[in-house]
């Protein structure tokens, strides 16, 4: 009976998570309506709980201990390197003090690596590249509201342009996945922005769109010519962007309530002219 | 509404833990990514405090690391219990420590969980009420209800029967809906 009951109760959940009402399931068996609606009850407040969500910041240091813990697994298990190196500098790891020095010396330095390289100068192909992006993953799921995520992808784009930067000062070879994922992630950027985009947000577009641009015309002479055109169209996209991201901000600041423009020199001395933002000097 | 974290079916899962075996970073960084989440809901509700849960949840994956390669049968029953191991540990080391500190005696208040959505039920209120549970029902509960399994998948990560699972799983509700009723009056 009582195995019967809690394969009863079993059931009764499935069907709950499958949508169905508690009334509904519980007509079904109607004997243990009493028994199995307080619990059943207790199940779906259960499940509609909001998920616990961890910090941003506290995931990207998990990542970041375990990228320094790869490159330690990985560098003790080499043994064939190892005993080259031993043979090339034997002399030294015969005196145990001088090996134990190096060694935390190495495990220093790496871990300085890791860290640095995590945080700022991985490209693809390094061995701490795929952690980068899975803390920018991570942070993008975890952050919340939809200019916060824009703002996300338009700092993910920022850093993809670095890293063609670093990839063809490396290489000099034209990164085409990254420079894609530089323009899609902007373009993200673009949709994730909310309807009432503010011109703070707007500006900031507006200037990493120039920024990628420039980046993109500084190098455009150094590829070669099939990869000039994949440049070429890339800027091509910047300026249309640009032109788009100006179109808003004039209607952004339409919106806003206008003065007359000050004719003579003292008006425009004593004008309020905006300190940022379009219309002001600095953004003609 | 957020998305979702990642999920992976269990071929794709078979072959990042392969690949994970040979320590590639891009394995690793994906079994994290999948991971995390879920070892983190896991452990929030097993520990008074969000932070502890938070360097739990990294200890776990720095375990999951260390031994993936002697890892083996289901990687979430694994993983699961790496992380109990990880719960059971700390509280081991807390035991000590209050033992030499009593000032670390002090079990931080739960954290503010004030229902704003009009739930019957808020986060605090859960912990409060399994912590009262046996260590094995509130196993089956937060794998249930918080991680959402089955529970044919729960019996196979305990290496459990069905039947065991349905009655470990109805004995903690009846005693959590007595409990929490109880704190209401």
């Amino acid at each position: 009976m009582g195995k019967d009951l809690e394969k009863i109760f079993d059931d009764c959940i499935g069907e709950l998570r499958n949508g169905g009402s508690i009334e509904l399931i519980l007509q079904k068996y109607p004997e243990h309506k009493s028994e199995l609606k307080p619990l059943l009850e207790l199940v779906q407040a259960m499940e509609q709980l909001p998920k616990p969500e961890p910090t941003a910041g506290a995931v990207s240091a998990a990542l970041i201990g375990l990228g320094e813990e790869i490159a330690h697994l990985r560098s003790a298990e080499s043994p064939k390197i190892k005993k080259r190196r031993r043979s090339v500098f034997g002399r030294f790891f015969q005196q145990p003090r001088l090996a134990w020095t190096l060694s935390v010396a190495f495990a220093l330095v790496l871990m300085f690596v890791g860290i640095s390289t995590v945080s700022a100068n991985s490209v693809p192909g390094d061995i701490l590249y795929p952690l980068k992006l899975a803390t920018e993953k991570v942070s993008f799921l975890l952050a919340f509201g939809s200019e916060r995520k824009a703002e996300l992808r338009l700092t993910f784009s920022e850093q993809r342009t670095k890293e063609i930067k670093r990839v063809l000062q490396k290489s000099g070879k034209l990164d085409e996945g990254l420079l894609n994922a530089m323009l899609k992630e902007a373009q993200l950027a673009l949709e994730e922005s909310p309807n009432d985009t503010s011109a703070f947000f707007l500006a900031k577009l507006n200037a990493v769109n120039t920024y990628q641009k420039d980046v993109l015309e500084s190098f455009r002479p150094r590829v070669d010519s099939a990869n000039e055109k994949i440049v070429n169209r890339a800027i091509g996209v910047c300026d249309m962007r640009g032109r788009w991201i100006k179109g808003m901000m004039r209607e952004e600041w339409d919106e806003m309530p206008t003065h007359r423009p000050p004719a003579t020199h003292q008006e425009r001395r004593h004008s309020q002219k905006p300190q940022w933002g379009p219309g002001c000097d600095w953004m003609r | 509404m957020r998305e979702k974290f990642l999920e992976l079916a269990e071929e794709e899962l078979q072959a990042v833990l392969e690949q994970a075996r040979h320590f590639e970073p891009k394995a690793i960084a994906k079994l994290s990514e999948y991971c995390y989440p879920k070892v983190f809901g896991y452990i929030y509700y097993r520990v008074n405090d969000h932070s502890d849960a938070e360097d739990l949840t990294g200890e776990v994956c720095l375990r999951m690391v260390q031994s993936i390669r002697q890892q083996k049968g289901s990687f979430k029953g694994w993983i699961y219990r790496v992380a109990s191991n990880v719960v059971t540990d700390f509280y081991r080391r807390r035991a000590v420590r209050q033992v030499v500190d009593p000032a670390a005696d002090s079990v931080e208040d739960i954290v503010d969980d004030t229902d704003e959505t009009g739930h019957l039920l808020n986060q605090a209120q859960l912990k409060e009420g399994l912590s009262h549970l046996t260590d094995e029902q509130r196993e089956v509960i937060i794998l249930k209800f918080i991680e959402g399994y089955e529970t044919e998948e729960i019996a196979r990560m305990l290496e459990k029967s069905n039947e065991a699972v349905r009655a470990l799983q109805f004995r903690a509700l009846t005693t959590l809906k007595k409990i929490l009723q109880k704190e209401k009056r």
